[in-house]
């Protein structure tokens, strides 16, 4: 552990912190879906004939970015590298998250994986997902009196 | 929590609204990164949906702030699943004399703000010639 850094008066607390944060980071998947710091954030909205996902994803590149979908679940996965020149023992606060991650979603209605569209605009992806023709919810006109 | 000397955050960690010209909007403090390098310190933010066009950053006395306004608010007429809000970006640092204010420089890329802090040259100290009477 780094004792003294350029600058800085000696902080036991916050350089225990770290470490427990580094050592938390360490054991990744399953401590990260239990807090609130799934990475990246996704909203699904409905607008009738298909879904649009959108996901909060800065920073990646659109090379370290993965996108499928088979049997009902979409899986996002990618990467998030560090800053560039960033060491370990340099910085001075580390909230933005970084390293690989995965996102997978049950949808709630089949889509037509084929039609799938997606794109990345100022670090929000956005997928377009079609239901298929079947999974349109269909209204039935009721009508009042004996049939 | 202590905060180094050089720059420090100046925000309380509570979201609050903002007021628009298209009525109240989510203001949120996005994460950062604040690492050392030789040259000074650099600060990363994550400001998904900001273009360049959104950002305000400005130094004024010794305080760095940033605000980010997004592109769009879409309406969330039939969310089905929903794990964050829209909404535009404020934070603000207190920056010590060791930053040198003049040489900051700052480029957003793909939602995310890169701010370069260079570190302040130090004057040269300087020999005071004694005369006698």
């Amino acid at each position: 552990m780094p004792v003294f850094r350029w600058g800085q008066n000696w902080n036991p607390i916050r350089d225990l912190e770290r470490e427990v944060d580094r050592l938390l980071q360490g054991m990744n998947l399953t401590l990260q879906a239990r807090s609130s710091r799934r990475f990246p954030l996704i909203n699904l909205v409905d607008e009738g004939h298909r879904y649009v996902l959108t996901a909060e994803i800065p920073g990646v590149e659109l090379p370290d970015l993965e996108l499928t979908a088979a049997n009902g679940i979409l899986t996002l996965k990618g990467v998030r590298k560090a800053p560039p020149e960033a060491r370990e023992d340099s910085f001075r606060r580390q909230e933005r998250f970084q390293g690989a991650w995965q996102r997978n979603l049950q949808l709630p209605d089949r889509i037509d994986e084929d039609r799938m569209t997606a794109d990345f605009t100022l670090g929000v992806l956005k997928v377009i997902l079609p239901k298929v023709a079947g999974a349109v919810a269909r209204s039935i006109p009721v009508s009042e009196g004996p049939v | 929590m202590n905060e180094s000397r050089e720059i420090k955050a100046a925000d309380s960690d509570e979201d609050v609204r903002s007021v628009g010209s298209d009525g109240p909007r989510m203001l949120f403090n996005p994460p950062i990164d604040i690492y050392e390098t030789n040259e000074g310190l650099v600060l990363y933010a994550d400001l998904p949906g900001v273009k360049t066009e959104g950002l305000d950053l400005q130094v004024q006395d010794n305080r760095l702030s940033l605000f980010g306004r997004v592109v769009d608010a879409p309406n969330h007429a039939n969310m089905v699943h929903q794990e964050y809000q829209v909404g535009d970006y404020l934070r603000s640092f207190i920056l010590s004399d060791e930053v040198d204010h003049d040489r900051i420089t700052a480029r957003l890329n793909n939602g995310v703000l890169r701010v370069e802090l260079p570190r302040a040259n130090r004057p040269e100290p300087r020999r005071i010639e004694v005369s006698a009477e």
